[in-house]
């Protein structure tokens, strides 16, 4: 729950008020902190690429929205994100459960990770890599710089990093 | 009628509401009967009207109207589930079915064949679903705008059929910032 509750801290102080989240097991604990937080909105959606269009709608009316997710959910994004978010330079936070980097048991996840970083250098997303707890503290800044740039940002948590925050 | 002569009927209703328009025809449509700086036109992410204007309505209180079409619903069917689910009462979901892809070619939708988006809005627990002819979506919309408890689904089914029309002239960040400023966020306009 440390880290969970510490990524939640940091999105919060950097000014993050509307959170969706497709869910991951990784998520699970930022979930169930964020469903008892009366001063953010929180849903769960059905997929990545309609939570992208939410989060779009939530920026006109003056939130500043995260979506959280797997790295699968950028695969199912892709179009939204260029055409959508940034075509219109809409600031909003990928939270991302870094699915099959070392750590992870599930083998078949191993073919998102290997090219997530690759489709997010490619979309020019700026991406913050969080492989320890002391990363954690770049996120606020960092969700902040999303609105400065007035870009989507990526913000990728190891599974070793996430694994064991019970 | 076809979806010029709806847009044309809903005008008046749609200037003082905010508004999503769906990519393409639509949008150049509602740009050439009447542009105003509270519609936001779509140049892209087909299908995903509905949930900009849900995003929109959950974070202000303005009254928001997505317009969307029967085939980028059907792209995007899983948001009916969380419109059934989240609406608030300031959202209305106005869907131009004409049965077929307008913007491509007008090639034949599954509205036009077995499916019938009324019977999937219900399923998905969208509350109040209306569907009704283009000559009583007036009346549709005016009653879902005044009715301050309850968000609407409304199915306008239409004939198919597209005026010529150029694409959107302006860019999208000033689509962007005249929108945010008719809302009273962006200040330096």
């Amino acid at each position: 729950m440390k880290i969970s509750k510490k990524i939640i801290d940091n999105l919060k102080k950097g000014g993050v008020d509307f959170y969706l989240s497709v869910p991951c097991k990784l998520l699970a604990n930022m979930i169930d902190i964020l469903e008892k937080d009366n001063d953010v909105y929180y849903s769960a959606v059905p997929r990545e690429e309609e939570g992208m269009g939410i989060c779009a709608g939530a920026y006109l009316g003056n939130k500043f929205p995260c979506i959280m997710m797997q790295n699968t959910g950028i695969g199912n994004s892709v179009n939204a994100i260029v055409s959508l978010l940034q075509l219109y330079q809409m600031p909003v936070v990928f939270l991302i459960s870094y699915r099959g980097t070392p750590g992870e048991p599930v083998g078949a996840q191993g073919g998102m990770a290997k090219i997530t970083e690759d489709i997010l250098q490619t979309l020019r997303i700026p991406m913050l890599h969080c492989s320890s707890e002391n990363d954690l503290e770049k996120i606020s800044t960092f969700s902040k710089h999303a609105k400065v740039v007035e870009s989507p940002v990526a913000i990728l948590c190891d599974f070793n990093l996430m694994k064991d925050d019970k | 009628m076809n979806r010029f002569d709806l847009l044309n009927k809903i005008q008046n209703i749609l200037k003082d509401n905010l508004v999503i328009c769906n990519i393409g025809l639509p949008s150049q449509e509602l740009y050439k009967i009447n542009d105003q700086p509270n519609f936001f036109y779509m140049l892209g992410s087909m299908g995903l009207s509905s949930s900009i204007g849900l995003g929109l309505s959950l974070s202000q209180n303005k009254n928001v109207i997505s317009i969307d079409g029967d085939g980028s619903v059907l792209m995007n069917m899983n948001t009916l589930a969380t419109i059934g689910n989240r609406a608030p009462s300031n959202y209305t979901l106005l869907i131009i079915d004409n049965g077929s892809y307008g913007s491509t070619g007008d090639q034949r939708t599954f509205t036009d064949e077995n499916t019938s988006l009324k019977d999937v809005a219900i399923g998905a627990g969208c509350k109040n679903v209306v569907e009704c002819s283009g000559d009583e979506t007036v009346n549709a919309l005016n009653k879902a705008i005044d009715d301050k408890d309850n968000s609407y689904v409304i199915i306008s089914k239409i004939n198919s059929g597209n005026v010529k029309i150029d694409p959107i002239p302006i860019n999208p960040i000033t689509i962007r910032d005249r929108f945010r400023k008719f809302i009273g966020i962006v200040k330096y306009l």
